[in-house]
């Protein structure tokens, strides 16, 4: 069952040389339980797509629907763990987990339960009163986890988490994230995690997007069927690996020829 | 000056932008899709504002008068040359002024003793209302030269030159110390020094800042010299200028006469505009090294008008927080000494400040009641006795400051009224500031001084003294608060805002949990600036006697001057008032606005 759906989203705004075509004819699914991987070169996009996938902006044409209702508006529903923490810094690491409870208007006792539960599930335990600035940068992400799990989205949406973050706390953070995923008293249905980091996609997803720039669109799903927990030096994971490797750097060159045949990437699109 | 890393990546806004993606060239402001900047086209909007605001102001007015135009005539070339005054006054200031920045501001920031005693002076004259010391200087000067001409003439473009002088010495000073350092050593290894050393690097590097300091400069000169010219008509033989030309027209309640006057002078400044300093920025342009990871690329390169007075607000903004964060005052350093150690645990246990603040309000009393105890025996035994009338005034000192001090605050307060919902309009609706910033960017750029004496004159029985005091207090204070809190509110990280959307909080929660903390620093920032500006405003605002017949007078400490000015033997008044607004001010700069700022610094600010 789709819990999310994609049909022909394209966007594009009206700049000074014409109007300027950021993405077309997106069209995926995210489904039930999916731990959906949006996987491109920089500049395609992919952030903007978790955008209008929660209903910060929304596409020039094509729909998106959530539990096949057409998201018009911010789907609270939908939680978002951001690429700079977007903390708040005057805020202790308490507040900042209730940010979104508040703003549900929960009771006060549910609100300290709550927040007492997701500072425990994230290992925060000891810096309830800690100001963010005061965090290294794995603990302040871990911050963005809580406060986004903790208001029990449907779908948790992750920009970039782990790329302003040092490569060894990206590593633990990536398996705990693995964990917390695997837990079912845990509230997530399905994750979309936008990153440029192929093997992230790969170690962490079920389902890879692989997206193309200028205007972005899909190139291909890819299915990860390796079992977990996954070894990276496996051939199997280098294998795909390098598959979703050439998938981008071939759709890169100069002059696009695509050389996978995609169902949804329009073969018009031009450089800019 | 240590660069001040907190309000920098506040104004940056962004923080390290890591490899996040970005999106076509078009979009400006990184990576998720905005629409294209609002600013952008704000340009020509602008230009045409600028020409028709004058002209439908003068327009509207003319008619609501009901004078024909060939009335407006007879009083032109009065205007006109009273003009010329102002301008030359103007002209021989701002030449000074530059003179003064370029050799000052380049040793502070090439000397070693410049971060330690050049910066520092600088801060403190900046943070005085120098407008006190007009009248100061013109006495001074009075009886140091014999013509009564010359006195006067110095004294008003020594007071704009110290109006204009410190941004652009802080314009200059920062271009040298932000210099890439590889630029300098290669400067150094080819020898190149003298003439060539300034027109190849140091003279590009400095360009940018100093026109755009050089137009606030000459904002600020305009508001000075008018107030100074309308200052000199409370005492007969008046600075021939538009501020005392306006001043008399009012007193006579001749219209036309004044309508001339504002108009000319309304063509003159956008004639400057047009004339110089768009030119001039366009030109600067040129010199515009990137380097900077920080804001000022995201303001965009939508031209002079619509950036100038953000960029104004920022080097105000910044000259405030060097003179805020940097060793108080002289006095007060010296009044700490003694228990330095003692305030140094005190500051450092955050619980008990109270005290220290206590052992330091008291100190800054004693100090004013030795000081003016000092000068009213130096008055007894050097001049004449104190007459009973200026002692009397004297012994009020405390009753008129408090009188101005409410005075200021309650402006302070309408201003905060007016700037704060205008400023978060401003920046959050693209459209209302595309039409609404350009507007709000002339009538700053107006020095309202010039309205003061209609303000008196003619509104005084709608709105009481009381009420044209405050009015005017607010011209001199709403800008200063308003920039900042724009530059605030447009400097808010965006995804605390996309954050905030994204939690669905909205509203009081948005107003109290984001945006107030997030502009804090700047509002802070603000209101040091509007209150200088106050400070600066009281002493036109209380006072003016253009005759026995038109005469405004408050209780006040800005009166105070102005009487102790005007009167025979009044100079002790004049004195004792102003060493009294002087301390006023230190005091509440050292209580009330560095541990708020303080506060500001450590817990309101992005990392």
């Amino acid at each position: 069952m789709a819990l999310i759906r994609l049909n022909g989203v394209s966007k594009s705004f009206a700049s000074r040389h014409g109007t300027m075509s950021i993405m077309e004819g997106i069209t995926f699914d995210v489904k039930n339980a999916d731990f959906l991987a949006i996987v491109g070169p920089s500049g395609c996009g992919k952030s903007t797509l978790l955008r209008l996938i929660q209903g910060l902006d929304h596409p020039t044409t094509g729909e998106i629907t959530f539990r096949d209702k057409p998201v018009e508006s911010v789907c609270h529903e939908m939680a978002m763990v951001f690429q700079n923490f977007a903390l708040l810094p005057w805020l202790t690491v308490t507040q900042n987990v209730t940010f979104g409870l508040e703003a549900l208007g929960w009771p006060i006792d549910r609100i300290r339960a709550q927040s007492e539960r997701y500072i425990s599930v994230t290992g925060l335990e000891g810096f309830e009163e800690a100001y963010p600035r005061e965090l290294s940068g794995g603990m302040r992400q871990r911050v963005g986890l809580a406060r986004a799990l903790a208001v029990e989205p449907a779908v948790l949406l992750m920009d970039e988490p782990f790329s302003a973050l040092d490569p060894l706390t990206a590593e633990s953070l990536r398996e705990e994230i693995l964990q917390l995923w695997r837990d079912p008293q845990l509230p997530p249905e399905a994750v979309v995690l936008v990153t440029h980091n192929i093997e992230e996609a790969i170690q962490l997803a079920d389902r890879i997007v692989v997206m193309a720039r200028r205007p972005s669109h899909v190139l291909e799903q890819v299915e990860v069927d390796l079992p977990r927990p996954r070894d990276r030096k496996s051939p199997a994971f280098y294998e795909l690996t390098d598959r979703v490797y050439s998938l981008i750097t071939e759709s890169g060159t100069p002059r696009p020829v695509p050389a996978v045949a995609s169902p949804t990437s329009t073969s018009t699109s031009q450089p800019l | 000056m240590e660069p001040d890393t907190s309000i920098r990546s506040l104004e940056g806004g962004r923080g390290p932008a890591g490899d996040r993606e970005r999106m076509p060239s078009a979009s400006p402001s990184g990576d998720v899709f905005r629409p294209p900047s609002a600013w952008s086209n704000g340009r020509q909007r602008s230009a045409i504002l600028y020409l028709l605001t004058p002209i439908l102001a003068g327009g509207a007015l003319a008619a609501t008068v009901g004078l024909s135009l060939g009335s407006f005539a007879g009083y032109i070339p009065t205007a006109a040359v009273d003009l010329f005054y102002s301008f030359l006054r103007m002209c021989a200031a701002y030449v000074a002024s530059l003179g003064f920045a370029l050799a000052y501001g380049y040793y502070a920031a090439t000397r070693p003793q410049g971060e330690r005693v050049m910066v520092p002076v600088l801060d403190i004259l900046q943070s005085v209302p120098i407008l006190g010391f007009f009248p100061v200087a013109i006495v001074a000067l009075a009886d140091l030269t014999p013509n009564s001409w010359v006195g006067p003439n110095i004294a008003s473009v020594f007071l704009i030159f110290t109006s204009m002088s410190w941004n652009l010495v802080f314009g200059v000073y920062e271009s040298v110390k932000t210099l890439p350092i590889d630029l300098r050593e290669a400067t150094d290894s080819f020898g190149v020094r003298g003439i060539q050393r300034f027109r190849q690097v140091l003279f590009p590097a400095m360009v940018n800042r100093l026109v755009y300091n050089s137009v606030l400069s000459w904002t600020a000169g305009w508001f000075f010299l008018v107030e100074a010219e309308i200052f000199t008509t409370n005492k007969g033989g008046a600075l021939p200028g538009i501020g005392s030309y306006l001043s008399f027209a009012a007193g006579g309640h001749n219209g036309t006469a004044f309508l001339t006057g504002l108009v000319l002078l309304v063509i003159l400044i956008a004639l400057l505009d047009f004339g110089v300093w768009r030119p001039l920025g366009r030109f600067a342009e040129r010199f515009r090294y990137d380097q900077s990871p920080s804001g000022e690329g995201d303001l965009g390169s939508s031209g002079l008008t619509n950036t100038r007075f953000r960029r104004a607000a920022a080097y105000i903004t910044r000259g405030v927080r060097s003179g805020v964060t940097r060793v108080s005052t002289p006095l007060v350093q010296l009044a700490a000494i003694p228990f330095r150690s003692t305030a140094g645990r005190l500051r450092r246990n955050e619980h008990h400040p109270a005290l220290y603040y206590g052992i330091l309000g008291g100190i800054l009393v004693g100090v004013w009641l030795l000081l003016i105890a000092i000068i009213v025996a130096i008055f007894n035994v050097f001049s004449s006795p104190l007459l009973p009338s200026v002692r009397g005034q004297i012994l009020e000192l405390p009753l008129a400051m408090g009188a101005s001090l409410i005075r200021v605050v309650v402006a302070f307060a309408f201003c905060l009224a007016i700037a704060l919902p205008l400023a978060v309009l401003m920046s959050r609706r693209p459209r209302a500031a595309r039409v609404g910033l350009p507007v709000v960017e002339v009538i700053a750029s107006f020095p309202a001084t010039a309205l003061f004496p209609v303000i008196i004159f003619e509104l005084l029985p709608y709105i009481s003294g009381e009420g044209a005091a405050v009015l005017m207090l607010m011209t001199g204070m709403l800008w200063y608060l308003f920039f900042n809190l724009l530059s605030g509110v447009r400097s808010l990280p965006p995804d605390l805002e996309e954050a905030s959307r994204s939690f669905g909080v909205k509203g009081r929660g948005f107003f109290t949990k984001v945006l107030l903390p997030g502009i804090f620093p700047a509002l802070i920032t603000g209101s040091i600036t509007a209150f200088g500006g106050g400070w600066n405003t009281l002493i036109v605002a209380e006072y003016l006697n253009v005759g026995a017949s038109q005469k405004f007078q408050l209780l006040g400490v800005g009166s105070a001057i102005d009487i102790g000015y005007a009167e025979p033997n009044g100079l002790p008044l004049m004195v004792a008032a102003l060493l009294t607004l002087v301390i006023t001010v230190i005091a509440i700069n050292e209580l009330i606005w560095k541990p708020l700022y303080r506060r500001a610094v450590e817990k309101y600010r992005y990392d």
